[in-house]
């Protein structure tokens, strides 16, 4: 009877555990993927204000001080909501520049 | 990739079967902890025979006999050393129990059978009995005597016969040690007269009444079901004390060989016939050591005796022993299954466990997708972009630089989310800027045909 009270005690815990592990992990992964979309995104919107900056002549200290910022968010890794928010900044950054050209 | 392409359709399917494996697992589970369930209900073989429990004066073991009022007994009792209140039938041997008394003055009081709780109490409330005999049921000081062997209770219950009871309870009242058991009985071989009588009656009905036996016929389910072959009974009446017992047992099994032969002298139930050496004592045994008590206090109609023994004989068929064959009985599914559950449960959990890693292995549906069959792909797109790009590097100049600057900065981008394997709609999204400052610069350089565009759309046709 004992190894069959086994059987069932550890079935038991590994279907408990391949349902958390199949919904949480597809989460995690999710989560992870959304976070360095994220991120990417930012760095592209960052890179690409630093070629308008240094394209322009004058000095543009709105956008240098929403780009600094964003900078700032970038060195402080984070999650995606920071991620986007340094995205934000870098293209309004960006979007000033611009208009000076 | 080692992985065959999962269509879309196998997918769904394996997925099904995932969880219709977890589905039958946790079933199994479910019908494993239901057949935990513990009863306490204990049968032999799922015997048919009726269980015997029994409320006072239900089955008419109460007698019409009164008892006088305590007072009015413990005058008697004073007066008499041998008291019989009216309806008693508890008999002894005189001599035997006047040996064991002794010099002791024992004072005994005889109740009849079948009193009820409230008159019992009564009894038992005369003080200076030494003895109180109700029924047979022999008792004094904090003592009560019961039978122990066959022929205790064949001499309590054939012929009320209380010596063996009466010298034991006074040995045990005296501290003396027990004496030794001397049975009353005698036995005698029945008559022609009589035998041809009897055989007669069981020959027309299979029954035999004696005069003044109690039994009124025999109670069918339990004679179906003790002995399906059928049975001759012979009921008597309690035999009267000190004369010799007609034993028509073994004759009677003489005359119908291969018979059960059922012999009841009062309460006293006798077994002959096939397989009597090794049933009867059982029967016997098992039968009056359980109900001796209750049948020696009360005044039981022998049909209920009966009725009872027949039922505990059919328990000791249905036990398996004796070699008899057991009725058939149909077989439960959930006691066949019953073992195989666990592994059943187990293939189902493995089973499981293995789709649920190959689904997590496999990336997630509308992840990446490399090679868009729509546009030529991404991997096509980032060259011909980078292509561009290039051949604008030559004739770039102050005006456009910047935007083909930043151009190939989303390029790189772009290249980097393809090779981190990001989401592909990111990768286009990105390519879909790249796409848009490379046509700025090209609009700047004034040359229509650096338009992405027209560019790619030349490039790949």
């Amino acid at each position: 009877m004992s190894h069959t009270l086994l059987v069932w005690l550890v079935g038991g815990v590994l279907l408990v555990g391949a349902g958390f592990a199949t919904t949480l992990l597809p989460r995690w992964r999710a989560r992870g993927r959304e976070q360095r979309t994220a991120w990417s995104t930012a760095r592209a919107a960052i890179d690409s204000a630093a070629v308008s900056r240094d394209a322009v002549t004058t000095r543009v200290p709105e956008a240098e001080r929403l780009l600094a910022h964003a900078e700032a968010i970038a060195a402080g890794r984070g999650g995606a909501s920071a991620a986007r928010a340094a995205a934000e900044h870098a293209r309004e950054a960006d979007r000033l520049w611009r208009t000076h050209q | 990739m080692a992985d065959a392409p999962v269509t879309p359709r196998r997918h769904h399917g394996r997925e099904l079967l995932r969880w219709a494996l977890l589905g039958i697992a946790v079933v199994v589970l479910v019908v494993f902890l239901l057949a935990q369930r513990q009863s306490v209900d204990v049968s032999y073989g799922r015997s048919p025979a009726a269980t015997a429990k029994i409320d006072e004066g239900s089955a008419g073991e109460l007698s019409d006999a009164g008892v006088p009022s305590v007072a009015e007994m413990t005058a008697l009792v004073a007066a008499e050393p041998v008291v019989r209140l009216p309806g008693s039938t508890a008999r002894w041997n005189e001599q035997r129990v006047r040996e064991a008394a002794g010099d002791q003055p024992v004072r005994i009081l005889v109740a009849p059978p079948g009193l009820d709780e409230d008159e019992r109490k009564r009894v038992r409330d005369v003080k200076n009995a030494t003895v109180r005999v109700i029924g047979t049921e022999v008792s004094g000081g904090i003592y009560q005597a019961v039978p122990d062997t066959l022929p205790g209770w064949r001499a309590q219950f054939a012929t009320a016969d209380v010596t063996g009871l009466l010298v034991g309870l006074i040995a045990a009242l005296r501290d003396a040690p027990d004496p030794p058991e001397h049975d009353e009985l005698r036995w005698r071989d029945p008559t022609e007269r009589e035998l041809t009588a009897v055989a007669a009656d069981l020959r027309a009905t299979g029954l035999h009444l004696g005069a003044g036996a109690t039994l009124t016929g025999v109670p069918g389910d339990a004679a179906r079901n003790a002995f399906g072959d059928g049975a001759r009974y012979v009921a008597l009446p309690a035999q009267p004390f000190g004369e010799p017992v007609p034993r028509y047992g073994p004759a009677l099994a003489e005359l119908f060989p291969g018979t059960p032969i059922v012999v009841m002298y009062g309460l006293w139930i006798e077994y002959h016939g096939p397989a009597a050496d090794d049933f009867a004592e059982l029967a016997g045994a098992s039968f009056y050591g359980q109900f001796g008590d209750r049948l020696s206090r009360y005044d039981y109609p022998q049909g209920n005796v009966l009725t009872a023994y027949l039922n505990r004989v059919t328990d000791l068929r249905y036990s398996g022993l004796f070699d008899r064959p057991l009725p058939y009985r149909p077989i439960d599914p959930l006691r066949v299954a019953l073992p195989a559950l666990p592994w059943l449960f187990a293939g189902c959990v493995a089973t499981f466990l293995i789709l649920s890693v190959r689904s997590l292995r496999r990336p997630d549906g509308l992840g990446i997708r490399r090679g868009d069959p729509g546009r030529g792909g991404t991997p096509a797109r980032l060259a011909g972009l980078t292509a561009l790009a290039v051949e604008m590097s030559l004739l770039t100049d102050a005006r456009s630089d910047p935007a083909l600057t930043r151009g190939i900065v989303k390029l790189q981008a772009a290249r980097a989310a393809l090779d981190e394997e990001l989401p592909d709609h990111h990768a286009r999204t990105l390519f879909n800027e790249a796409a848009e400052e490379l046509d700025d610069a090209a609009r700047t350089l004034g040359i229509a045909s650096y338009r992405p565009d027209l560019y790619l759309r030349g490039r790949l046709s």
